[in-house]
């Protein structure tokens, strides 16, 4: 039997549908007359040359149509979100309705479908800069760029071919995705109130912005793959060099940015305490970004002295590959146990590695049948040139994304060889012993390389140059490490050597710049945010400090002199100043906005002599609180000072519990304590221990709702009045006789956690019985939390900012070298 | 032979180097068991039992969370950590541990959790509201 639905709205769900199969479809039509294009162009027959033009009007077309069709996904997408249409799964799980306008957007790519979603309209944004463009070489780079299209298309289109599930739409219905018995009634709609709403730890403006700067720096590492693809494709194996250049810079600078907005995402809103934890999450995308550092470096080694052609367009190639490579570590569900925030698998496994192999493969056949007209140069390098030491750095820097590579993939070592290996123990310690001396020897490297020129040097002028460099980076640098404290290092010395010698190399090369030489400028501001990211991310990663140390509790004692373990987490009882390192920390009380309560946490700092306050500010750690499930969701909050900041978060707090609902067996009473029982009269006053209550008189006509009375019944109110903290509040407990027998109704002043029972009248006595209910006294509030101060912090924020002007302005001179090529 | 062929061939040499120490470094996963007989820090994957009581009380310790877990043996063991209780805990599904024996207790040095979560959960939430009159 059919049901029927009530009060569905389907067509934004079919115009969506129809707008992913569109895509898929243009896409696919569109590589392919791309590549007949390119094919035919190649001929040395004239006539089939001809029918290039035929074949790219035909790509051009269903590419235009394929925008069109990219932005009706969203369209359509965005308008169920926005309008709440819960009957659509992915409204449902990723939104609410009480979620403004811009999280509703950081809702759109909260799942899969989203953010293949955002990938691809990346993808058509630059894929329409290439065909306004890249003139002679739209038709090879657009077949490539248009394959990864039909590709990301597929992966939306969700329905079955031969059993076979292929991608995963996001138009699928609430009642397809998950049956469920309420499924059978019609009206089912009506009783889905509300979605899921965004997970919490989503809900911060850096949510916003972070996974579409992500995603364009992964789509726009297709550009410099399909320039080098094409490059050896129409066998024009050193012209595509030129063009990619600046693709590869804006990839490298774009995806940079992305991870680094992803880093203070997880500073700023997440409570690991840190900026980076080598997650398999986050070196997945570093990888790639690692990669194409390198391809730069080795890309403009080649360009000036023809050396490390097939480094250079490996790198470009495998960089790609390592993309996709990341989002199936991220989709596939593969990382499992050992990742915190992957996707879980949407049954897109197979199709995922079917598209790293294809790109893999592509870029393997043309490297292979190509490789003999491939410009390899048989001549050595000078071990005083330019290029000799870019081609090191690269492949220095190729050697450690190794290292972060191999140790990610773990898990999918164990997939395919069916082992069980675990992660280290100290995952972090683990990549630092790798990653601290790599980043060692990459920074000297982008030291001395600077002063070196292409082709030879004179080493006698070099040393020269150099030394001065060096000489004033060992002065500069045993200043540094005395105050910034982390002298008792070898390793972390050596690092901050050498990124200072970096530094002062670099900044030398910037003021010949503001002498005339121009060019220079962006790499040696780019090396120099390098450097300062470098030292930034070491000082603050090696000295920060727990600063909520806690020296009680049982295992205080033995054992804890024995493992001599800190203990990071401590308790703060409202208004009950608590000393910290140098703070004096008071938990001042907490106020709930929203789904959020805050908790106002002093920290003020005092002069140890004179008492005088030198600092006094205050954090609000927030924490969504869920009685019922009996979990908190906290967030941080960071003081910031231009040396260090102070970072704060709940570590658990007292959960609230709503009232209960009043059951069999247990009686309201019990949440109170021991009633007292009081003989009164009119005017008297009675006390309780946060004020006092007055018997104002007596109510002889009170009435209970559905209780009729009869002519010998009577029922009485005793009119109360409870005053506290300046507050007065009504009460009208009754008595009641009816057909002979005694009845009482309670009540109740919840705000003061008072309950009233009119009890008896003792006429005789001309008194009246009223006994009086009280509630515990409330428990003081308290929070745990946990606070670290992180030094220096900025540097490494500042050094990711430098980094990107000097990429900026990299990418102005490399395009222009190439516009007047 | 060229230098940048001889940087390569140290580099490929490294390369072999790093992945066999990527795998030395790494950990084992175990049980209980082979947690009793280790001295060293290993993973244990298992559940939380519910049915017993879950310690965490902050005002006599901020940094002591004890609970029992089940290994995928079916063993059951004390498991102490010295912090504080992680968010959503009693929803966890799966706990995988890194830490090692101590007497009897297993000292945890890192909990990680699969929690159906709340935002990926196939579960719909109903609510629905009854017309029933408060009796007064």
């Amino acid at each position: 039997m059919d049901i029927q639905f009530i009060g569905e709205n389907l067509l934004p769900g079919k115009i969506g549908q129809f707008f992913i199969v569109l895509s898929f479809c243009t896409a696919l039509l569109s590589t392919i007359a791309y590549y007949f294009a390119t094919t035919t162009n190649l001929s040395k027959d004239s006539l089939v040359r001809a029918s290039s033009e035929g074949w790219k009007k035909i790509a051009r077309l269903a590419f235009l149509i394929n925008i069109l069709a990219v932005i009706g996904i969203g369209s359509s997408l965005y308008y169920i979100i926005y309008n709440h249409l819960f009957e659509y799964h992915y409204a449902w799980a990723h939104s609410s309705k009480i979620l403004p306008v811009y999280y509703i957007i950081s809702s759109f790519w909260e799942g899969q479908e989203g953010s293949f979603w955002l990938w691809m309209f990346w993808q058509s944004f630059l894929g329409f800069i290439i065909f306004k463009r890249a003139k002679s070489w739209e038709n090879s780079v657009m077949t490539i760029m248009m394959l990864s299209q039909a590709f990301i298309a597929s992966m939306l289109v969700g329905v079955e071919v031969f059993g076979l599930k292929i991608g995963s739409s996001p138009f699928i219905l609430l009642r397809d995705a998950m049956p469920g018995p309420i499924f059978q009634r019609g009206d089912y709609l009506s009783v889905i109130t509300d979605g899921n709403g965004l997970n919490p730890l989503l809900q911060n403006y850096w949510m916003v912005i972070h996974p579409p700067t992500l995603f364009l720096g992964f789509a726009s590492m297709i550009v410099p793959f399909a320039y080098a693809i094409g490059g050896l494709w129409e066998k024009r194996y050193s012209e595509w060099v030129k063009p990619a250049l600046p693709w590869t810079l804006f990839a490298v600078m774009i995806l940079g940015t992305g991870i680094i907005m992803g880093s203070f995402w997880a500073y700023e809103a997440l409570n690991f305490g840190g900026f980076w934890a080598w997650d398999p999450v986050e070196n997945a995308s570093i990888i790639p970004w690692l990669t194409l550092i390198a391809a730069v470096h080795v890309l403009i080694a080649y360009k000036n002295s023809g050396h490390s052609y097939f480094t250079a367009t490996f790198l470009v190639l495998i960089s790609f590959v390592l993309v996709l490579y990341a989002s199936f570590l991220t989709r596939s569900g593969i990382l499992g146990e050992t990742s915190v925030h992957s996707f879980t698998d949407l049954g897109m496994f197979w199709h995922l590695v079917l598209y790293i192999f294809v790109f893999f493969f592509l870029s393997i056949f043309f490297l292979v049948i190509r490789w003999k007209e491939l410009p390899i140069t048989k001549k050595d390098e000078e071990t005083y040139s330019r290029e000799f030491w870019l081609f090191i750095g690269a492949l220095v820097i190729s050697i450690a994304c190794l290292q972060i590579l191999a140790s990610t993939s773990v898990p999918v070592f164990n997939a395919v060889f069916g082992t069980e290996i675990a992660p280290p123990a100290d995952v972090i310690a683990h990549y630092n012993k790798w990653q601290v001396p790599f980043a060692v020897v990459i920074a000297i490297i982008s030291a001395f390389s600077q002063y070196l020129k292409y082709k030879k040097t004179d080493p006698k002028k070099f040393y020269i140059s150099i030394s001065v460099s060096f000489v004033l980076s060992i002065f500069i640098t045993a200043a540094a490490v005395y105050i910034m404290n982390i002298y008792s290092n070898v390793m972390y010395i050596l690092l901050t050597f050498a990124a200072i010698f970096s530094i002062v190399a670099n900044a030398r090369i910037l003021g010949d710049a503001f002498a005339g030489k121009w060019r220079l400028a962006g790499s040696a501001v780019a090396h120099i945010g390098f450097a300062l990211l470098l030292v930034g991310a070491l000082v603050a990663a090696a000295t920060n400090k727990v600063v909520s140390i806690n020296n009680t509790g049982i295992g205080f004692g033995d054992e804890f002199a024995k493992n001599n373990n800190p203990r990071e987490n401590i308790i703060l009882y409202q208004d009950e100043p608590v000393k910290m390192d140098r703070y004096t920390v008071t938990y001042l009380g907490d106020s709930v906005e929203g789904v959020n309560t805050y908790y106002r946490i002093n920290y003020k700092v005092l002069d140890e002599k004179s008492g005088k306050e030198k600092e006094n500010f205050t954090l609000y750690p927030n924490a969504q609180v869920n009685a019922k499930m009996r979990q908190i969701i906290a967030s941080p909050d960071t003081k910031h000072y231009l040396f260090h900041d102070i970072y704060t978060h709940v570590s658990s707090v007292p959960l609230k519990e709503e009232d209960h609902e009043e059951h069999e067996g247990h009686s309201d009473d019990e949440n109170y304590e021991k009633p007292v029982t009081y003989e009164i009269n009119i005017g008297d006053t009675l006390r309780f221990r946060e004020g006092y209550i007055v018997v104002k008189g007596i109510n002889r006509d009170a009435k209970v709702q559905n209780i009729p009375l009869g002519e010998n019944d009577i029922a009485i109110g005793l009119q109360l009045e409870v005053n506290s903290d300046g507050k007065t509040y009504p009460s009208e407990p009754i008595y009641m006789l009816k057909d002979g027998s005694k009845f009482d109704f309670g009540k109740k002043v919840d705000e003061k956690g008072l309950k009233f029972r009119f009890t008896n009248v003792f006429p005789d006595k001309n008194k009246l019985e009223l006994m009086l209910y009280q509630k515990p006294k409330a428990e003081k509030a308290w929070v745990v939390l946990k606070a670290i101060e992180f030094p220096y912090i900025n540097l490494f924020w500042g050094g990711t900012i430098i980094m990107v002007i000097g990429f900026i302005l990299s990418i102005f001179r490399r395009n222009k070298e190439f516009k007047q090529a | 032979m060229k230098k940048s062929s001889i940087a390569g061939i140290l580099i490929i040499a490294l390369a072999i180097g790093i992945i066999i120490s990527t795998y030395a470094d790494s950990s084992t996963y175990g049980s209980f068991k082979d947690a009793k007989e280790s001295t060293s820090e290993l993973h244990v994957v298992g559940q939380l039992n519910k049915e017993k009581e879950l310690f965490y009380d902050p005002k006599q310790d901020a940094n002591y969370f004890a609970f029992y877990m089940r290994d995928n043996e079916g063993r059951e063991s004390k498991v102490v950590f010295n912090g504080s209780k992680p968010q959503d805990f009693e929803r966890s599904e799966q706990i995988v541990l890194t830490g090692k024996m101590v007497g009897n207790e297993f000292h945890a040095s890192k909990i990680l959790m699969k929690c159906p979560s709340k935002y990926t959960a196939d579960e719909v939430e109903v609510t629905e509201v009854s017309a029933t009159t408060a009796q007064n």
